[in-house]
């Protein structure tokens, strides 16, 4: 009995060892490739970090008004970067050190993050920029539309910036493909219903402005009143 | 205003003589071949002893001056007597230095358009240069009192304070000057630096007002412009006012030990023209500045003090008709909008296209002042704005050396 125990209890151990000398050599590539991956975000923290200082990518982020001023360095656009692209690798590293295991769940999981990675990066990235253009495009148009005279000034604004993140929005999923056909139809819907709600704030809140643009324009058309040969600079002021 | 007529009398005939070299912006060929021929003759009438060469300038990537009789086809000028020449675009003023310095003319000039004939306007402008030794001679109009309306309200009270200097019309493109001046402009490090901005009106009025040459100004008649084509006052703001912001960047350390100003000598009379319409409408400007605080408040937070929010929101709050942007508030968001442009708080387009309404503002109680007075008490009122700027440069200076703190 106590013979037969010990020679269960051994083979098993036996069993075990065996396995463990088989994993081991994947185990240690494995964090070889940690090791590496970690060296290696390190690195390009490192580096994005100077090609934004050199940049001065802060400065001209918050002088276009992509970046809220704030005192707090802890958020800056810098620091996000910095972030993300050393996250970025690390995670990438993580699935491909998991992948050398080389067990079939793993691979088919890794293989198809490591293929689908890059399509969110960019789409990711795509997104970002996005948000960016349409932050400097909202402030454009809001001094714009405030220096026309358009009292709805701040929609017409908000309705520019939607629209471009909106656009932003639906590139970034096609992109990633998420969503298949559903996007281009809803961006379509939302796109034609803000572009409406623009044309209506301009044509409510600048009537007179969009009156006189449309008569200058196209002077025979249906007016009696005959266009002014040069347009009167706002209030009767020549600020040259 | 009546300007201070410095009389040249006792100077000495003999002194005339050389070349008088003229560059001429033209609207076409026949204007261009006509306005030279008059300009020779008079100029040989005026000054006997002097050999006067009138060439046209020539647009485009490369410009150059050729006379006007083998100019093949002079395109349209734009209305440059305001200064529109654009950041980017190659200087006509340095062609011009350059060909005063090849022909070692005694004196060049640089004019846009037709003038006052009725005035010995060649005279005002050349004789300080050929018989009393100044350097440089900004040429100034009379004009309508609600014309030219950025200069009064900005560029002349901000460039006098800052260089001490009381020139009038420092914005024109337009300007005479000496060889000598010629040779030292040329010589200037900004030509390699930054040469889509060296040339500029602003580059050539800041070098001269920041560096010891002699200058004086020239009333030449009225405003040969007419009223001009109407241009929208934010791009106005941005074209006219950006460079004198960058003028104070280039000079920051010059201009921070000005204090006071003192009058230039100044040739012919000048004065704002009478009989004006006044149908300005104060209504659609108060309405710009309450639309813009309204709306831009937040962007302006970025440039301006709190105290001075403060202020606006109160003139803001005034009843109709009364709404306006006082002359000490103007001169602080001035000097505030100058130390915004230099460090960049906000994209320097953005940032003085928004100060449009602000401006505006400041129109609408100058209009209101002004509304019923002559030419001598609009210029009084205009002395007045200077006054602010000339007292509050203390604090724009503080805020220059401090941007960071917003309560100097």
């Amino acid at each position: 009995m106590w013979q037969n125990t010990k020679r269960v209890f051994l083979d098993s151990v036996e069993h075990i060892l065996n396995a463990a000398a088989q994993l081991l050599p994947s185990v240690l590539a494995m964090l070889v490739i940690f090791i590496f991956t970690l060296v290696l975000a390190i690195a390009v923290r490192s580096v994005v970090r100077r090609l934004c200082n050199k940049l001065a990518l802060d400065r001209r982020l918050r002088e276009w008004g992509v970046a809220p001023v704030s005192s707090d360095s802890w958020a800056s656009p810098t620091k996000l970067l910095t972030r993300i692209s050393f996250w970025t690798v690390l995670l990438l590293g993580l699935f491909l050190g998991l992948s050398v295991l080389d067990t079939p769940v793993a691979s088919a999981i890794d293989l198809r993050i490591l293929e689908y990675a890059p399509r969110l990066l960019v789409a990711f990235a795509m997104f970002a920029i996005a948000v960016g253009i349409a932050r400097v495009v909202e402030r454009n148009v809001l001094i714009g539309a405030v220096n026309m005279g358009m009292q709805s000034a701040r929609l017409i604004a908000l309705g520019a910036r939607w629209l471009v993140v909106l656009l932003g929005a639906a590139i970034a999923l096609d992109h990633a493909g998420v969503g298949a056909s559903v996007v281009p139809l809803a961006f379509g819907i939302l796109f034609g219903g803000i572009v409406f709600a623009l044309a209506l704030a301009v044509g409510l809140g600048a009537k007179d402005l969009v009156a006189r643009s449309l008569q200058r324009r196209f002077p025979d058309a249906g007016s009696a009143e005959a266009p002014p040969e040069q347009e009167e600079p706002r209030g009767g002021i020549h600020h040259v | 205003m009546s300007a201070t007529s410095t009389g040249l009398s006792a100077v000495a005939e003999s002194r005339a003589g050389g070349e008088i070299l003229i560059a001429l912006e033209a609207a076409d060929r026949r204007s261009a071949t006509d306005s030279a021929a008059a300009i020779r003759a008079r100029l040989s009438e005026r000054f006997s002893g002097c050999n006067a060469t009138v060439l046209v300038t020539t647009a485009g990537t490369d410009p150059a001056l050729v006379d006007p009789a083998d100019a093949p086809d002079v395109p349209p000028a734009a209305p440059t007597l305001a200064g529109a020449a654009m950041a980017g675009q190659p200087s006509v003023l340095r062609t011009v230095l350059e060909e005063a310095d090849r022909r070692g003319a005694r004196a060049a000039a640089l004019l846009s358009a037709a003038h006052d004939e009725s005035l010995d306007w060649l005279g005002h402008l050349f004789q300080p240069i050929l018989e009393a030794d100044f350097d440089f001679v900004s040429p100034s109009y009379r004009r309508n009192r609600f014309d030219g309306m950025l200069n009064t309200a900005i560029v002349y009270p901000l460039v006098r304070s800052l260089f001490g200097r009381r020139l009038r019309q420092p914005t024109g493109s337009e300007a005479a000057f000496s060889v000598t001046l010629a040779r030292s402009l040329l010589a200037q490090p900004a030509w390699r630096r930054d040469p889509a901005y060296a040339g500029s009106p602003a580059w050539l009025v800041g070098s001269i007002l920041a560096g010891a040459c002699r200058a004086c100004q020239a009333w030449l008649g009225r405003w040969p412009g007419g009223a001009g084509p109407a241009e929208d006052a934010s791009h106005a703001l941005a074209r006219i006012v950006g460079p004198w912001f960058h003028e104070m960047e280039r000079h920051a350390e010059r201009w921070q030990r000005v204090e006071g100003s003192e009058p230039v000598p100044t040739f012919g009379q000048g004065a704002a023209l009478d009989g004006e319409r006044s149908d300005v409408d104060v209504a659609a400007l108060e309405d710009g500045f309450r639309l813009g605080l309204r709306e831009l408040e937040s962007l302006w937070g970025l440039v301006l003090p709190p105290a001075t929010l403060l202020a606006l929101r109160r003139a803001a709050a005034a009843p109709a008709g009364k709404a306006r942007v006082s002359d000490p508030v103007w001169a602080r968001i001035v000097y505030d909008f100058a130390v915004a442009y230099s460090v960049r708080a906000v994209e320097r387009q953005q940032l003085l296209r928004s100060m449009t309404p602000l401006y505006l503002g400041w129109v609408r109680g100058f209009v209101e002042d002004v509304r019923e007075l002559d030419a001598d008490g609009t210029e009084e009122r205009v002395e007045a704005l200077c006054g602010w700027f000339e007292r509050e440069k203390r604090y724009g200076i503080a805020r220059w050396r401090w941007p960071d703190n917003f309560n100097p």
